[in-house]
Parts: structure tokens; C-alpha cells; sequence
């Protein structure tokens, strides 16, 4: 290989004294600090870099820089690196993607044989018959051929993506003269400012200029380095801008992470991206040795490259005059300096794997390895369209000008009209005032709205007037497609492989707007996502239709402005999981952790059977602090219990307790539970662990918009009250031993009753006699900073009572055994109260209740499912939960099975379904479906317990 | 009858964090993440012109140390949370002057409570919290509700020694979570995390 590298170069930024090894295909390689991947493999004498997707023709460097759509490369297990703009690592381990067997040969060319068939639509046409084929043979074919790299998701050793927020009052989206001095202007009005360039270093076209450029850069630089308002961002991407100026910023190459997304709520945005080079259309344009002139530029003057040897220019503007003296000063013999403002053009460019001739517009062909083109500019006005703005052609200066955005977005620098450093400096300077002023009377606006903000301390900014000075819109002539012969053949789109005879032949078949074409053809939906290919496009299909381009249109700008790895978007992974004071101890003493929401629960210690047996014997504790409770407390807190709850609660006194259940506006039950009255005007609510903050809502949705006269407070302790239900037949002897202040005996603590009490010394808690077991059972809420110790005292204490901890797992087999339904099991989205086995409990005579309406009216129903207690006739089988209940001889569903459990108390199996009321009868015979396929039978039982339906054990 | 475990228990030796590691400090000592749940905590809620929303004193988004240690926060409108000792939680809850519509709760136990201070706190806190915490917008003294790490929290900003300092509280359960996260987001500024203590 070659060495390119040239002389010492006044601005590049190589660091010459670092070399850094690396391999591209396997063979090693030496680059500098400072350098691209390209630039390095470059200097080194690479000409190929890439195959492209569809015809698999070579591919060099184009752009130079990160929008170049011959770049994409895999660096060790990541995919799709832009080697444009990554810098050179040492140790790197690069090589091309998408080639087989390899990048000099690949099997893929064949394609350009038959390139004929593989124009517009062909997928669409192609592959629609035979129908089957599509599953079986085009989809594992195509696969094969799909671009994008490899990701070696096994083996990845990348860390997690990052994610932060920011709140700038100025975000500039580009580091270049205008976007620098709008920076700095906007800082030195006081303004918080961050600046993002998607280059790794500051000043844009102004790197690779001359010495007064790069006079001006130092400066500017230093007063952006100098002015600590200003945050820059390098090597990061501003991807959209959405509504109230939410900014979304991809950085790379931060130490956290590969990539971290910025979330930024924006004062100002200031839009100074500058411009895009834009190819130009002619056959052979994609050949390894055609680049723009920036490219050249960049190569030679950032990073001491020779990009060829005889070169051709073809120049319309004053950046393609410049490329010509800096190739020139790098060595490269000019064999043509082709004027487009003359009426120079070139016709075709030949050469297999680099350039070899060039044939002129005026018939000559000449030698040469390297064609430069400057053919003219697009601005990128992604941002400005994501704020709602349609920019307008300009035929005189050939290329879109924004045109009109809200007050909060402002556009600056070359994207808005041409001027020397100093004028887009000026018009920066300008802009970055005008940003600030609107941010900040937007910040004081906010500081005196914001109840936690310090008050402003003077007046709001006065308006500023914009009476900034437009950039002039320097006349430029209109080079999209060559006059050559074969112009055509030229491509268009070099990410997606789509060349201007694709775009005429689309138009041609009636796919004549620009949106349309863009689908069909899929032009400008590569990577490069439009940047080089979306004018050019339009300019092909102007001709093709013989229009105006100011009537053709362009495609719409959408997010992001470059693509986005999805780990950025996912970021670090946030899942928020609820622990209760005893979740430790579960831990320590072998429960298996059950995920219930977002509470991590013991499901059982090893043997759930045993640990229910246990509680029907002796006693047990379980820890179900995840049931949600709500503390009440208000003179009116009955009236919102009337509301809320199907029952009534007007005369509950003080110590005692009521079940109730909700039901939603539809009258479908919604959430059920427990509430005592602990004082005169003091309530503790309880309702299910997953519908906890769901009624809290409601209960405050009702409070605050319905019913804001009720005197009632509303606080969630479901956290702070472990709670502890101590359940079986020995759990008051248990309780005996550690209660104080509290008279258990069955008279004076009757079922459903609550106190206050001090349990293992621990004061304030609050003792209930309820339970879902069946059992004589208490439920104990402790303050949960002293829950340990009352845990491991009542183990402590029942040890010569039998006792056991038993879990999730182990409760659902006692309430099942004792057909208590769980909202959300038993109960589905379409469940009304009748349906859930109520019975009595619902009061149609209240004056208002929630769904009180659709109740009345599900109450003269006689069609509605009902819960029944089923017990399958082969008392081994367990059927699934879920099972369909099914007619005898068909398969018509009659309900289904809603819960199911072997159970240890009886050594048969147990369950409960909703059935159709012509089944509810008890003794009714149900047949049920099973998975496999296979039926059975069961009984509809008399009561929805199927152990103790008297109630004797728990009101013992 | 066993008594190996003493029916006794001391309100303040034996209350127990859901918080079980320790402080995690940048190696700088920029920022450090640290447990304060072991602190009292009292809800006050009072219809505004009782004697209760007088005597607090602070509005919504404010705060204020009274002379007796007491922090006083305007959590909510006519919503206050009081921090002190711990062992003063029954004391703060007695001074609540509850004439008319006042309730006034003891969530101490209710409430896990972390304190991320340092001159780098705030660049912890916006890797997790969509805040402007800038000093104008949320100055010392400013207390405010947001997600934290997709936690609901109250926050308050409660400077040490002029340098940046949040008390950040969030329901009890999520505490061991929310500290592990605001550890996590440390690391990015020097600090290591204990075995055993992170988010993936």
C-alpha cells in the first residue's frame, strides 16, 4: 500500500507524534490520532471501502465526512460506524460489511448484469407470486442480501447507552462561524447556551480553509471556550426538534456510553447547520475516485491526504475554485479546471474499482484518477420543517431558503444566504442576541409562574426587534444532471442504489410526485436519509416532467436528522421495583421471588402445599404489605365511602370493619378491599396491591374535580404499614404472647373488627381480625422501620405453635379453598357486579354511587355470567386456569375456569369459573376443555367455598 | 413460652432503612448519594386560613428551618411536610395546631429519604430527573415534585456549606430501587458502586 500522507498542513488536526495501529480486512494498518477511520485508510492508499447495497458496485469516498453513504463500516462487533467521522482508535479492528466473499470480489456483482431487471418496483413487482414462495424462498434469499452489518449481540462488549437532560436557553445546532458567534452572543446576553456540532471539533467549513479562515477560527474558538455559559457538545447530532421546543441531541463518543441521547427543553433553537455539498448526476458518478470538493478538501487540509494523483475539477461556486489550489499545494496535477458557470460539464467518467478517464462535455476524454465536483449546495433544513416550516427553491441560487418558522426557532449562517466569514459571523452574532432576548423572557416569564423559582429580579426583557441583516443569496447556476449522453445512469441515491433512469422510469409508470416517487423508488430513504440525494431527486423528476423545481416539491423532513441506534433511545433501563421492609428476609430464608407488578413478593419457601397445610393447622404468617392502603380522614369521608363502594357505610362505628367493592362508571367491578374506622373521622382503606394506585387516583380524581366541597384527606401508606396477616387456628395464642393493649378474646375483638394496639413493643400498630384464608386470622400493620423485628418475633414466639412463613403462592390455595375471588382473576374487563357473586352486598337504593346506573340495569339482567365454585370429577386433574367451560357436544363456550389449585385441605383438586346462569345451578354438570384438546367434567358447588362455607373457622 | 426475643423495641437504635448500602461518594468527592430515611417525617394538610396553614408559614414550592431544626416544606398546595430528628416525629406532629379541616400524619415510616449533594448533584440528577434545576429556576430552599429514575419523589433543594444538596423522597418500597439508580447515574462522575448494588 501507498503512503499518501502529506506534508504538514497549517490546519490539520492529526496528532503526527501519536501513531495508531489498526487492521481494515484483516491486514494492519497505521493511522494517527486525529484521524478518520477513512482518512487513515486513505493515507494508506484504500481506494474501496464499500460495496454498494443492490448492484454491489465499489464504493469510495464521496463526502468525507459523516453523511458520506460509501462509509458504513463494522468495527469490531458494532455495526454501520460512519468511517466519515469516527475517529481512529488504536487497536481498531475494521472491515467492510455487506460483502461476500470479500470487499475485491464479491458475488453480488452479478446483479449489475442483470441491472436491467432490478429497476424501479422490482421488489414490488417481483415478489408477489407465487404467494407460499415470499415465506419459504424470497424472504431467506433477501435476507442474505440485507445492508446494516452484523451485530454480534452474544459477544457485544458495548455498555449501556446514556441518556440526560438539559435546559439551555439557547441551543445552537452547529459549530460553524455563524453558529459559533451566536454561541458566544447569546451567552454574553446572559443566556444558558448549548452548542452541538456534529463534527468533533468547532468551525465548520472554516477547518479546511485558508489561513484567514483559520485566523477566524482560532478566534472564535477561544471566545466560545472562553464564555462559561456556553456547554459545547461535539461529535453530536441535534435529531429533532418537537413541539415547545423539545430537542433531542445525540451524542457520541462520551466516556458513559457510546452514545447518549439529550433531552433538551429549549428557550431558543438556533438552526446554523450550514450546507450540504451536493453530488452531481452523471454516468459513472459513483466511481471510487469522485468526490466532492469538500471531500478533497477536508482530506488534504484536515488530515494531510492526497486523495488522488491527476485530478479533474468541475466548479460552479468559489468552494470548487479553492479545491483546486489546495490540490494543486498537495501535488495533484489539474488535467482538466472545468468552469459549470461557463457551460463546462462532464459527460461520463470511467473505470473499474477507481477513476481511470473522464470524457468532457466537449467530447475529450483525458487520464485521470481523481474528479472533484462542486456543483452546489443543499440546505439542510431538517430542524426548520420539524418546526413546521416549508422552505422555498430559489432557482437563482439554486438551492431552498427557509421560510417561515415560530418565534422560537431561527435560522442563521449558510443555510439562510452566502456571505464572507465575517458576514456569517455578523448574521450569527445577530441571531444568538436575538435568541436570547426570546429566551429570556420566556425564563422570566417561567421564574415568575414556577411557585419553587426564585421571583425575577427586574422587569421582563423588552421585545427586540429582528432587524437582522439577511445573508445575501448569491446567484448560482442550476447543475443537477449532466448533459452526457448516458447522464441517467448516473446515481441518484448511492445509499439505496437508485439512479436517475429509475426516477424517470417511475415517473414514467404514473409515480410522478415527489412522495410518491420517494416510496416507489425508496430514493432518499437510505441512511444518508436525503441529505446528498433529496434536491437532486426533485431536479430529475422537474426534467423528467418538464416542470419548474419550485413546483415539484420536496419530500418532508421528518425525525431524526440521523439515524439513531435504538439502544440510544432505550438508554439505561429504569425499572422501578417496590420492595417491602421484609423482602430481605424473604431472600435470605429462600423465597421464590415473585414478580407481581412492580413489587417483588416471596411466592413460597420451597413447598406451598405444606406451608398451606401449615396455616389450616397451626399458623402462619405472610407478608402482604403490597395490599394497597389508604388513609382517610375528614368529616365527610362516609360520603366518599357511599360513592365509591357498591354498599353502605353510613353506620359503621368506630372498630369495626366493612368489606366493599367498586365498580367502575360501566359497572364493571374494578377494585374491592377492606376499610375500617379507626376513628370519628379517621378511616385506613385497603384495596387490591395492583389496583392501589388506581383507586388513590380515582379517590382524589373525585375529591378535587367532582366533589372539591368534601372535607376528606387522602394519603397512600401503603409502603409505611408493613402488613402481616398471622393466620390459622393458633394465631390469637400467638398474638397473645406479643399484643399489648388490646383485648383479643373473640368478644371484645370479633371478626371483622380493627384496633390500635403495640405488638412486640412496637407501638401504633394497627390490629385487624380479617383474613382471605378461611382461618382465624389477624392481619398486623406495623410501622414498616420496625417490621423486621415483629416478623422475627412472631417467628420467634410461634415456635412451639408450628408456625411457618408461607407465600403468595400458598394464600391463592386458601382463598381458593375457601372461594374468595381475586378482582382481576376471577373478574375480567367485562365482569359487572352481579357477575363477581355479590349477592346482597350491591345496594341499588343509594341515592349515588359510581355506575350506580349501569348496576340498576345489570341487576334486571338474567343473561349475565355467573362465579361458581367448581369441582373437576376426576379430583386429580387440575385444570388449566383459563380453560373453557364448553358445551357437551360442541365446542360452543359456556364459560371458562377463572382459578384452579390441587387442594391440600380436601387432596382434590378445586376451582372457580364463570359459567352462563343455565349452568349455575349448584350439582350442575359443566364439561370443561382442556389444552390438549381432552374434556372433562366437573360440579357446580353449592357455595363458592369449598372448605368451611359455614365460616366456623374464622369466626372462632 | 419462648422469650429469646425481647418484647422491647427502641424506636431509634432498631428502625430500620429500606436503604441497606451505604453512602456511594464520586472518587472526587464531587457528589455523593447518601441515606437520610432514618429521619422524621410529618404530613401536614390544611385548608388555607386555618390556624395550621398560618402557623407553617412557607407557601407551595418554599421551604424554611425553623429555629428549633425543623425544616418546613410546602409540598403541595395546602400540603406541608416537617422533617426533623427522628426521634421527634411525635413532637412535630403535637404542634400542629389542628382547628378546623387539618390533618397531620406521621409518615416516617412511609418515606425513604436520599440526599445527593455536592458540587456535581445536579448533573446526577438530570441522567434521571427532567428538571430545570438551574439556581434561578429551582434555588436553595425550593421544594418541587417530579419522576425521578420513574419514581414519583418530593424534592426538596437544601444547600450544605454552599454546595448543591437535594433531599429527595419517595414512597418507602421504591427506596433501595431510587438509591440504587441515583448511585448508578454517580458513576458517570467517578463514583464505584458496592458489589451487588445496581440497575441491570
Amino acid at each position: 500500500m501507498s503512503n499518501l500522507r502529506l506534508p504538514e498542513r497549517p490546519g490539520e488536526v492529526i496528532d503526527r507524534g501519536t501513531p495508531l495501529s489498526f487492521t481494515w480486512n484483516g491486514k494492519s494498518f497505521t493511522g494517527h490520532r486525529g484521524d478518520t477511520i477513512a482518512s487513515a485508510l486513505t493515507a494508506n492508499g484504500v481506494e474501496v471501502f464499500a460495496r454498494s447495497m443492490k448492484y454491489k458496485r465499489k464504493r469510495g469516498i464521496m463526502t468525507a465526512d459523516h453523511w458520506d453513504p460509501n462509509l458504513f463500516v463494522q468495527v469490531g462487533d458494532e455495526p454501520n460506524v460512519r468511517a466519515g467521522s469516527r475517529r481512529l482508535e488504536a487497536g481498531m479492528q475494521v472491515s467492510a460489511q455487506n460483502v461476500w466473499p470479500n470487499l475485491n470480489f464479491d458475488v453480488g456483482t452479478a446483479n449489475q448484469v442483470v441491472g436491467r431487471f432490478l429497476s424501479s418496483g422490482f421488489y414490488y413487482k417481483t415478489f408477489m407470486r407465487p404467494k407460499w414462495f415470499w415465506h419459504n424462498v424470497y424472504q431467506r434469499v433477501l435476507r442474505k442480501f440485507a445492508p446494516g452489518g452484523r451485530i454480534h449481540w452474544e459477544t457485544s462488549t458495548h455498555g449501556a447507552y446514556d441518556k440526560r437532560y438539559a435546559h439551555p436557553d439557547v441551543l445552537v445546532a452547529g459549530g460553524g462561524p455563524a453558529g459559533m458567534a451566536a454561541a458566544v452572543s447569546a451567552a454574553e446576553a446572559d443566556a444558558k447556551v448549548m452548542l452541538v456540532e456534529h463534527e468533533p471539533e468547532l468551525g465548520g467549513h472554516l477547518r479546511w480553509g485558508d489561513a484567514d479562515d483559520l485566523a477566524a477560527l482560532a478566534e472564535l474558538r477561544s471566545a466560545v471556550d472562553a464564555h462559561p455559559n456556553i456547554e459545547v457538545l461535539l461529535d453530536s447530532t441535534v435529531t429533532g426538534r418537537y413541539d415547545h421546543n423539545w430537542v433531542a441531541v445525540m451524542q457520541r463518543s462520551h466516556d458513559i456510553a457510546p452514545e447518549r441521547l439529550v433531552k433538551a427543553r429549549v428557550g431558543s433553537l438556533v438552526v446554523a447547520p450550514g450546507l450540504i455539498e451536493r453530488p452531481y448526476v452523471f454516468s459513472g458518478n459513483d466511481t471510487p475516485g469522485v468526490m466532492l470538493s469538500g471531500a478533497a478538501r477536508r482530506l488534504i487540509n484536515l488530515w494531510a491526504v492526497k486523495p488522488g494523483s491527476k485530478a479533474v475539477v468541475l466548479s460552479a461556486n468559489p468552494e470548487g475554485d479553492a479545491v483546486i489550489a489546495d490540490l494543486e499545494a498537495a501535488g495533484v496535477e489539474i488535467v482538466a479546471a472545468l468552469d459549470a458557470r461557463a457551460g463546462d460539464d462532464i459527460a461520463e467518467v470511467k473505470g473499474s474499482g477507481r477513476v481511470s478517464k473522464v470524457v468532457l462535455g466537449d467530447g475529450r476524454t483525458v487520464d485521470a484518477d481523481l474528479v472533484v465536483t462542486a456543483t452546489g449546495w443543499t440546505a439542510p433544513t431538517s430542524l426548520l420543517n420539524m418546526a413546521g416550516d416549508r422552505p422555498v427553491y430559489d432557482p437563482s441560487a439554486a438551492r431552498y431558503f427557509p421560510n417561515q418558522v415560530p418565534d422560537n426557532v431561527l435560522a442563521t449562517g449558510g443555510i439562510t444566504g452566502n456571505g464572507s466569514t465575517a458576514e456569517l459571523a455578523a448574521h450569527g452574532t445577530a441571531t444568538g442576541t436575538l435568541a436570547a432576548n426570546r429566551a429570556l423572557r420566556l425564563r422570566h416569564a417561567r421564574r415568575a409562574a414556577a411557585s419553587r423559582a426564585r421571583s425575577p429580579e427586574g422587569p421582563r426583557p423588552e421585545v427586540l426587534e429582528d432587524t437582522r441583516t439577511p445573508l445575501a443569496r448569491v446567484p448560482h447556476p442550476e447543475c443537477y444532471l449532466s448533459s452526457g449522453a448516458n447522464a441517467k445512469k448516473g446515481m441518484v441515491d448511492y445509499s439505496e442504489d437508485v439512479a436517475a433512469k429509475d426516477l424517470v422510469q417511475a415517473a414514467g409508470e404514473g409515480f410522478d410526485s415527489i412522495e410518491l416517487m420517494k416510496r416507489y423508488t425508496t430514493v432518499t430513504m437510505g441512511p444518508t436519509q436525503g441529505k446528498l440525494e433529496t434536491v437532486n431527486a426533485a431536479a430529475v423528476l422537474a426534467k423528467a416532467r418538464q416542470m419548474e423545481m419550485v413546483d415539484i416539491g420536496t419530500t418532508v423532513w421528518r425525525p431524526p436528522y440521523a439515524p439513531i441506534s435504538l439502544g440510544a433511545l432505550a438508554g439505561r433501563i429504569f425499572e422501578p421495583v417496590r420492595r417491602s421492609a421484609l423482602q430481605d428476609w424473604h431472600d435470605a430464608h429462600g423465597a421464590a421471588p415473585l414478580l407481581a407488578g412492580q413489587w417483588v413478593r416471596p411466592d413460597h419457601y420451597g413447598d406451598p402445599m405444606g406451608e398451606a397445610l401449615n396455616v389450616r393447622e397451626n399458623v402462619g404468617i405472610i407478608d402482604v404489605t403490597p395490599l394497597g392502603k389508604l388513609d382517610l380522614r375528614g368529616p365527610d369521608v362516609t360520603k366518599l365511602l357511599e360513592l365509591v363502594y357498591v354498599n353502605k357505610w353510613q353506620k359503621l362505628d368506630i372498630g369495626r370493619v366493612r368489606y366493599g367493592t367498586m365498580v367502575a362508571e360501566d359497572g364493571v367491578v374494578s377494585d374491592d378491599g377492606v376499610t375500617g374506622r379507626l376513628g370519628e373521622d379517621h378511616y385506613l382503606m385497603t384495596t387490591t396491591s395492583s389496583g392501589a394506585g388506581a383507586v388513590w387516583e380515582m379517590l382524589e380524581d373525585y375529591l378535587q374535580t367532582y366533589r372539591p366541597e368534601w372535607d376528606v384527606h387522602v394519603t397512600a401508606v401503603t409502603g409505611g404499614l408493613t402488613s402481616i396477616n398471622v393466620a390459622g387456628p393458633k394465631s390469637r395464642e400467638l398474638l397473645l404472647r406479643l399484643v399489648d393493649g388490646v383485648d383479643l378474646s373473640p368478644e371484645a375483638f370479633p371478626y371483622f373488627n380493627v384496633r390500635r394496639g403495640t405488638v412486640a413493643g412496637v407501638e401504633d400498630c394497627i390490629i385487624w381480625r380479617i383474613g382471605f384464608t378461611g382461618e382465624l386470622s389477624y392481619e398486623v400493620h406495623v410501622p414498616s422501620g420496625h417490621a423486621l423485628h415483629v416478623w422475627e418475633a412472631l417467628l420467634a414466639n410461634g415456635e412451639d405453635l408450628g408456625i411457618k412463613p408461607f407465600g403468595v403462592e400458598s394464600q391463592r390455595i386458601l382463598r381458593l379453598e375457601k372461594g374468595h375471588y381475586i378482582v382481576g382473576q376471577d373478574t375480567d374487563g367485562l365482569t359487572k357486579a352481579p357477575s363477581a357473586g355479590l349477592g346482597g352486598l350491591v345496594k341499588l337504593d343509594k341515592p349515588d354511587t359510581l355506575g350506580l346506573p349501569e348496576l340498576k340495569a345489570a341487576y334486571e339482567r338474567t343473561d349475565l355470567p355467573v362465579l361458581v365454585a367448581v369441582q373437576p370429577d376426576d379430583p386429580q386433574l387440575v385444570p388449566t386456569e383459563a380453560d373453557q367451560i364448553v358445551d357437551g357436544d360442541s365446542n360452543r363456550i359456556l364459560g371458562r375456569i377463572t382459578s384452579s389449585r390441587m387442594s391440600p385441605t380436601l387432596g382434590r383438586s378445586v376451582c372457580l369459573g364463570q359459567v352462563d346462569p343455565s349452568l349455575a345451578a349448584a350439582g350442575t354438570s359443566v364439561t370443561i376443555l382442556l389444552v390438549d384438546g381432552r374434556r372433562t367434567t366437573g360440579t357446580v358447588q353449592e357455595h363458592h367455598a369449598h372448605v368451611d362455607p359455614e365460616g366456623v373457622r374464622q369466626n372462632v | 413460652m419462648p422469650t429469646s426475643i425481647p418484647r422491647g423495641c427502641d424506636r431509634m437504635s432498631d428502625f430500620k432503612s429500606p436503604i441497606t448500602a451505604g453512602t456511594v461518594t464520586a472518587a472526587d468527592g464531587s457528589v455523593a448519594v447518601a441515606d437520610e430515611t432514618a429521619t422524621a417525617k410529618v404530613v401536614v394538610r390544611a385548608a388555607a386560613g386555618t390556624a395550621a396553614a398560618t402557623d407553617l408559614g412557607v407557601g407551595f414550592g418554599e421551604s424554611r428551618l425553623r429555629a428549633d431544626g425543623t425544616l418546613v416544606c410546602g409540598t403541595r398546595p395546602e400540603e406541608w411536610t416537617l422533617f426533623a430528628g427522628l426521634e421527634r416525629a411525635g413532637e412535630l406532629a403535637a404542634s400542629i395546631d389542628t382547628t378546623g379541616f387539618v390533618s397531620v400524619l406521621d409518615i416516617t415510616h412511609g418515606r425513604a429519604m436520599i440526599r445527593v449533594s455536592g458540587p456535581k448533584a445536579a448533573k446526577v440528577l438530570e441522567k434521571v430527573c427532567n428538571v430545570d434545576l438551574s439556581d434561578d429556576m429551582t434555588p436553595d430552599g425550593a421544594v418541587f415534585s417530579a419522576s425521578v429514575a420513574k419514581v414519583t419523589c418530593d424534592l426538596l433543594r437544601s444547600d450544605r456549606d454552599g454546595e448543591p444538596s437535594y433531599l429527595i423522597s419517595c414512597e418507602r418500597s421504591f427506596g433501595g430501587y431510587l438509591h440504587a439508580a441515583l448511585a448508578d447515574a454517580c458513576t458517570e462522575f467517578g463514583a464505584t458502586l458496592p458489589a451487588g448494588l445496581g440497575i441491570h
